[in-house]
Formats: structure tokens, sequence, C-alpha cells
């Protein structure tokens, strides 16, 4: 997996490259937590790249979600596969994460 | 510290609670009586003092007029005898001082005449012989300055022409006591005309009649006393009232009654009548009274009202002690007495706890009288046996109806028994079946067998009622089904002929709804036909669900006569057929909903991608959960056909692929890659090998974390087996410590809100929701899950 971050005047996009698993979830936990304690609580994430996420992944991004709406902040998904979307439906994930199409359309919320 | 009371003061006890209120009533009994007679006494009591008083005023009075009568009389007497020319004057002088000198009350007498009457040369002439110490003095009155003609004792019998009492006065010059005249008026004849010529006096000391008012004694303090014409107090015994008038003493004292009671005394009348103390004020009293004719006076008794009343008092509250004493006694006596009655009782009821404490040999007391309490008590003891054999028939009861219970389960297990259960088809076909009796033994039944190895018979049915009887009509339904079915005869024929029998011998009138349908295995091809039996649903596998409209007739037992037809279906690939009986849609929930056509289908429709098995456990527990609070009530029964695929043949070998990795989290990439290698090799699409992917992800961390609690390294196996073209089972094996994912709860998993799931659960949620079955077993102390997975 691969983390890439960007940060616009609007948000912090980071984008997730790959695999999102057991194996590597506290990468991505720490580069969020890193965020959120730095104050940036508006953030995006990119999924169009990333092939696969575990239920560890999934706990990564519920966690982040948590804070950042205590935080009052905003944390968006965009550009999930149709095979990491049907995960998410499965878990019942689609309907506490804000999910966008594309990142474009994402953009627009922040 | 507690205070216990001897057992004799039961105060809550029935004899205590009698003799009190026994006792109350003595009491008020007693009370009212009390103060009747205590008034009705008193009024007696004064009554009897108004007589005695009254006899009393008239006896004084009778005395005072013994003495006054020789006074009155003598002068009388001598008056009389004046008239007679041969008395003189001289005689009667010397009669009166005999008279004097004889009668102790008489002190002195007088002959007093009108001016120059006696003597032309004098003008007063009046002798008067009184006692002086023992002797007798004659003086002559009448002076200047004792001029008698002024005085009453001469005049008012001079007016009145009649004998006059005058008012008592004290005498000084005379004999210096109080005294009293008597006046009586004597006359001359001169010229033949009857003149007044003087008067004729006896003065009486008043000492006599003091002595005898003072003699007199009412009560305690009780007393007489004398009063003149005018209102003065001759004598009493009370210092303070002598010589003073008793009409101002009344005056003074403003007592109404009082003032009445005097004028009537100074009237001369006779009383009695209650009034205030003479003596003093506010002491109330009663007075008595009544004249002295003679002289004109009045004479009373006095005695107070409290003195009067003051032994009935006492006498009364003598009486009061000597009851309440009683009382006491006779609370003591009915205590003891009802406690001797009711210690029978108490023993009863010492009795009636021990049985009631389940002793039915408790000994009831023993008694020899006829009473209600020996009534009661056989009573009882009658009570007792029947308890004790009612007790015994119970034991007896139960153990009948244990062992009806137990033969119960053994036709339950019979029933349950006598249903297939080894789901043995061609690898093209699957089959899964499942009864839940509502009941130990239920009227639902499912079947399913080979006519002959091309052909599978299929069939559900559903009695009406429940029970014992219910189960026997299935049984003999289905004992029918096999014996009827048989390769080459259609299936409405089958049931025709079933139905026949069924209604050859149905004395209870029972009937069963009924499907049956022969399945051709090679061509997937279905005679059916329904005798009033749910319709079946076809799942297709995208979810797709319709119903078959099946009329074949109706339910079997109902009309002998009745003709059947079959209809024909095919099986479509992948399409499963879902078999149910009224248990399911009928199913309640808590708030009275019932689960509905709708839900089912709908339910059915969301478990396309599940094997028979998978899709049958799945629609039990949604059932389960619709219905959780309430109770089951009919028999639940389900079964599923599916045909995969027409083209495979069970000739194919099992395909297999190994995989040992260690426990170690970097082993997931290995996982990982494996699939990609097998998926390509297999044909399996990219979203379903994700799906294995992730759900093997979840396993396998799930191994790593929680079934070991050394370091050790330890061997986790993992074995792909492709036992169908688009079926996969997966085993995961460890030697950790046991733990079945299969029994934590699926709501565990739903009943929270989503932000508070476990992650944990949502792991086992994705293991259930992406395969078609997970199995787990515990073997060779291993844990072995193994998943099956269509695609």
């Amino acid at each position: 997996m691969e983390i890439n971050e960007q940060k616009t005047d609007q948000c912090v996009i980071i984008g997730i490259t790959g695999r999102l698993d057991t194996t590597n979830y506290s990468i991505l936990e720490k580069k969020l937590m890193e965020l959120i304690d730095n104050h940036h609580d508006k953030i995006l994430v990119e999924c169009s790249k990333m092939d696969y996420v575990s239920s560890s992944g999934l706990r990564i991004l519920l966690m982040a979600l948590k804070k950042v709406t205590m935080a009052k902040g905003k944390f968006v998904l965009c550009g999930l596969q149709e095979n990491i979307r049907e995960i998410f439906e499965i878990s019942g994930f689609t309907n506490i994460f804000e999910i966008y199409t594309t990142q474009d359309e994402a953009l627009k919320v922040f | 510290m507690q205070i216990r009371f001897p057992k004799f003061f039961r105060f809550g006890g029935l004899a205590f609670r009698y003799s009190l209120f026994f006792l109350a009533a003595i009491l008020l009994i007693f009370f009212i009586a009390f103060v009747y007679s205590y008034g009705y006494s008193s009024v007696l009591l004064l009554e009897g003092a108004e007589k005695d008083a009254t006899i009393l005023t008239q006896q004084t009075i009778a005395r005072f007029e013994n003495v006054l009568q020789p006074a009155e009389l003598v002068p009388q007497t001598l008056v009389n005898a004046m008239e007679n020319p041969n008395i003189s004057y001289n005689d009667i002088l010397r009669i009166s001082r005999e008279f004097v000198v004889q009668d102790t009350v008489v002190f002195g007498s007088c002959l007093a005449f009108e001016p120059y009457g006696y003597d032309k040369d004098q003008y007063w002439y009046a002798p008067y012989i009184y006692e002086k110490g023992k002797n007798v003095s004659t003086r002559l009155l009448g002076s200047s300055s004792y001029d008698y003609f002024k005085m009453d004792w001469y005049r008012l019998p001079k007016l009145l022409h009649k004998p006059v009492w005058t008012e008592p006065y004290f005498d000084k010059g005379g004999g210096n006591a109080l005294m009293c005249t008597y006046s009586i008026p004597f006359y001359k004849t001169v010229n033949g005309i009857n003149t007044f010529a003087g008067v004729l006096t006896m003065d009486i000391s008043l000492d006599a009649f003091e002595r005898m008012v003072k003699e007199i004694k009412v009560y305690k303090s009780g007393y007489g006393f004398l009063v003149s014409r005018e209102g003065m107090i001759i004598t009493s015994p009370l210092m303070v009232m002598e010589n003073k008038n008793i009409l101002e003493i009344a005056r003074d004292r403003k007592g109404h009654e009082m003032i009445k009671a005097v004028k009537a005394m100074l009237a001369g009348k006779t009383g009695f009548t209650s009034t205030d103390g003479l003596e003093a004020k506010n002491h109330p009293s009663f007075l008595s009274y009544a004249p002295v004719a003679s002289t004109g006076w009045s004479f009373g008794i006095v005695f107070p009202a409290d003195e009067l009343l003051d032994d009935l008092f006492r006498f009364f509250k003598k009486i009061l002690w000597i009851f309440l004493y009683s009382i006491l006694a006779l609370l003591l006596a009915t205590t003891m007495i009802t406690r001797r009655l009711t210690r029978p009782i108490i023993r009863l009821v010492e009795a009636t706890k021990m049985i009631g404490q389940g002793d039915f040999h408790a000994k009831l007391p023993f008694r020899k009288s006829k009473d209600e309490i020996a009534q009661l008590t056989n009573a009882f003891g009658v009570m007792q046996d029947e308890l004790r054999n009612y007790v015994v028939s119970l034991q007896e009861t139960t153990m009948a109806k244990e062992k009806i219970e137990s033969e119960l389960h053994v036709a339950h297990t019979i029933q349950m028994g006598m249903l297939p259960r080894g789901f043995n088809t061609p690898s093209n076909w699957e089959l899964y079946a499942t009864l839940d009796p509502a009941k130990a033994v239920g009227g639902d039944l499912y079947d399913f067998f080979y006519l002959d190895p091309e052909h599978l018979c299929i069939a559900i049915g559903d009695v009406a009622g429940k029970g014992v009887p219910a189960s026997l009509f299935m049984m003999v339904t289905r004992t029918l089904l096999r014996a009827k079915a048989i390769a080459g005869i259609p299936i409405n024929e089958v049931m025709q002929s079933i139905n026949h029998e069924l209604c050859q011998d149905n004395p209870n009138q029972m009937f069963v709804t009924f499907f049956a349908g022969i399945v051709h295995l090679k061509t997937g091809e279905m005679e059916f036909c329904n005798a009033g039996h749910n319709y079946p649903y076809i799942l297709g596998p995208g979810g797709d669900i319709r119903q078959i409209k099946a009329k074949g007739g109706l339910p079997l037992g109902v009309n002998e006569t009745m003709s059947y037809r079959s209809e024909k279906f095919c099986f479509k690939p992948r399409e499963i057929l879902v078999l149910t009986t009224d248990g399911i849609t009928d199913a309640l929930n808590a708030s009275n909903d019932f689960f509905g056509e709708t839900k089912l289908a709908s339910s059915l429709a969301s478990m396309a991608n599940k094997n028979t098995k998978g899709l049958t456990d799945s629609l039990i527990i949604e059932l389960k959960r619709f219905s959780l609070g309430t109770e089951q009530a009919d028999d639940i029964t389900i079964l599923a056909l599916q045909y995969k695929n027409p083209s495979v043949t069970n000739e194919r070998p099992m395909e297999t692929i190994q995989l040992k990795l260690k426990n170690q989290l970097s082993e997931l990439d290995q996982i990982a890659v494996n699939l990609e290698t097998l998926a390509e090799k297999w044909n399996i699409p990219g979203k379903i090998v994700m799906e294995i992917n992730l759900v093997l992800e979840e396993l396998f961390t799930n191994v790593l974390f929680y079934a070991f609690d050394d370091k050790d390294e330890h061997d986790i196996n993992l074995d792909f087996i492709l036992i169908d073209v688009h079926q996969l089972q997966i085993r995961i094996e460890d030697n950790g410590k046991p733990f079945n994912l299969l029994e934590k709860k699926v709501n565990d998993v739903f009943d929270k809100p989503l932000e508070d799931r476990q992650i944990g659960g949502l792991g086992i949620h994705f293991v259930r929701e992406m395969m078609n079955s997970v199995e787990y077993q515990r073997a060779d102390n291993k844990n072995i899950v193994i998943l099956t997975k269509n695609f």
C-alpha cells in the first residue's frame, strides 16, 4: 500500500493505492492521527486506486471519522471501486460515511 | 430488647379481645345505670329531705306553740274572767303573779289601764310583775319618760281590738333578755257600752326558743332560724344573722329565689325551696319554712345541698370501686375461660402450620367433647387425610405425566428419525430440508427419496392440527407416499391414491395440505402436484424470486373422490426450489404482525448467493429474529432444492491446493498471492477472489490474535478444494484453543448502533455474509473452519 498526501486550501487529500489490510493498516492509522492531531480536520480519502480493504482498514477509517466528527471537521471518501463499495455496503458503512463517486464532487462539500 | 408478655396476655388473641369487648359492654351498661341511679337517688333523697325538713319544721313549730299557748291562754282566761264583776283587778294581778312564778317562759306580766282608768287621779297605772333574779317584784310602769300608751304592746291591741304579739325586743330595764310580749285588750261596760279599758300583757323570754332552735341540727351544718313578723331574725345559731332583718339579707344577696322565699316566709306561707345560703353567698342550700301561727313568726330550716348529697356521693364512690375491682376480676376470669376454650384452636393452628410446611402426619389435638372446635379438628383431620391422598395421587399423576412426556419425547425422536437426513444428491443437485416443530411432536412433514437413480421424489406437507394426532396422521401420509410413489406412475395419480387411502378411515376428519414432485435429475424437469399446500418459490441466481401458483386439488383426506391434476416445471441452472409450510408466513412477532409472503419473498431474494443449507439456516435465523419474544405457534418446515449445472457430472475429480502457513502476520501476503494464482487456474471472478481474501484475512488474523496463548511458532493450514466447477471449499485448521466463531451471535453485530460495533464482530459478519456456508468442527485438538463459496 502506498499513501500520498496532498494539502489544498480546502482540505487534505489522502490517496491510497493498493491493499489496505491487517499488515499495513497501522501506516494509515499513524498518518491520519497525525493529521487530526495537527488540527487538519478536513480530510478527503481518495480510494480509486485502493483495490482491497479488510476490516482492520475499515476500523481505521471509522476511527478517523469519529475523531474528525468530534472535532467538528469533515471526513469524506471518494472514488470507491465497485468491489470495495460492496464491502462497505455489507458492513453497513455506506450509511455512516459520506461517499462520493469522484474527487471533484467530494471537494465541493468542503 | 423485646419485651415478651406472658402467654396469658395474648393481646391480639380471641380470649383477650372477647373479654375486652365483653367488659367494655359491661362498663357502658354500668355507667348508664350508675348515672341514672345516681340521678334518681338524688331526686329521692331530695324528696326525702324535703319531707324530713317539713316534718322537722312542723314539729319545731308545734314545740313553739306548746310554749306559747299557755302565754296566750292564761291572759285570755284572765281577761274573760275580768268580765265577771266578782273578780277584782287585784285577783287578776294575783293570778298573773302566780303564773309568772310558775311558768318558766313567762317572764313578766303587766296590767295596764287607760288613763285614769284605774284611779281617777292617776294618768298612768300599770302594775308590772316580773322575775328579778329568783324573786318576783312588782313595779308600776308609766311615766313621762315611759309613756306606755304609745308603746306597741299597748297601742296595737287597743287599735286592733284583738290580742297582739309584739315584735321581739331586748328588755334592758326589765329582764335584760330578748323578749316578746303578748298583749290582750280588756274591756269594761260603761253605760252598757263595752269600752276598752286596758291591756293585759305576758312577757315571755325568748331564751327557750333560742335553745330549741339551737338544738336543731340538720346534716352537718344545717340549722334552724326564727323570723319575726317584720323579718327580724329572732334567733339563729349563727351570730352573724341574729337581730338582722332577713329581707335585707336577701336583698343584699340579690338572689331572686331567695327574695321570693323570704317574702313567702313573711307572708306566713309554708314551703320548701332551693336557695343561696343565708349566711354566706354561693352556698347552694335548701330552705324549709312554715309560719308560727300564733305569733305570726316564721320558722325556717336551712341545709346545704352538698351535705344532702354527700352521703350519696360517698356511697356511689364506694360502689364504683367495688365495681372496678369486680371488673378486673371478671377480666381475669373471662380471659382464663376463653383461653381455655381457644387453647385447642391454637394447637390446631400449630398443627395446621406443620401441615402447611408439608408435614402431613402432624398430630392434631385430641378433643373428647363434641363442641364446634372438636368438629373443626375433625374436619381438619379429614382434610389432612385428603391432602395426604391427594399428594400421593399427584405424585403418581406427575410420574405418569413424566412418563407420557418422555414417551412424547421418544415419539418426537421417532418422528424426526423418520425424516430423511442424508442429503445425498448427484453433484449437480443440492438438497437441504429442516423441520422445527412447535410442540414436541408436530404435524408438518417433508420427505425425499429416489424412485430410481434418475428420479427423485420430494414432498412437503402440513397436517391440520398439532400434537400426537397430527404427527400420527403425518406419519401415515408419509408411509402412504413411500408406498404409492413408484417410478412411472404420474404424481397426480399417486396423490389421488394417497387421498383415497386417507379418506377411507378418517374418523377425526383430519386432512393434510401436501405438495409432491418427481424431479428428473438429468433434465431438471419436475412433475408436481399441489394438494392445497403453500405455493412453492423459485429463486433465481440473480435474486429474482417467483411463486408457482400450483393448484392440483383439495388437501388430502378431504374428499375421497377428488381427482388431482399435475403440473410441470423445468429448473434453469442454479435455480432453487423453496418449499415451505405456513409456519413461516404465519409466524407472529411481539406486536402481532405476520411474517407474511412478502417478507418471505424478499428474504429469499436476498439469499440467492447461498447454498440450500445456508439459505435454510438464514431463513430460520431471520424468522427467529422476527418472532423474538413470542412462542413458536406452528411447525416450521423448509425444503430447498437447487439445480446447479446440467453439464457437470460427478465423474470429475476434485482439485485441491494446500497452503501451510505460520502464525505470522506477513503470511497474509502469501494468502493473497496464492489466491491470485488459484483464481486464474479455476476461473474465479475478481470480486469473489477479493471476498475470499477478505474472509481469509479475518479468519487468519482471528487465529493469530486469539488462538495462541504462547509466542511459539504454530502451523495454520489452508486447503482450497474445488468441489464443483463453481464451488470452492476452503478448510482452515489451527491447533489453538477452541473457538467457534459460529457461536458468536449475529445479534452482537446488529443490535448495537454502527459506531459501537466491534470490529471483531464485523469480521465475523463479513465471513457469514460473503460465504455461502460456514461450518466449524473441533477435531484432533484442532479448530477446523470449512467455508463454501459458489462462483
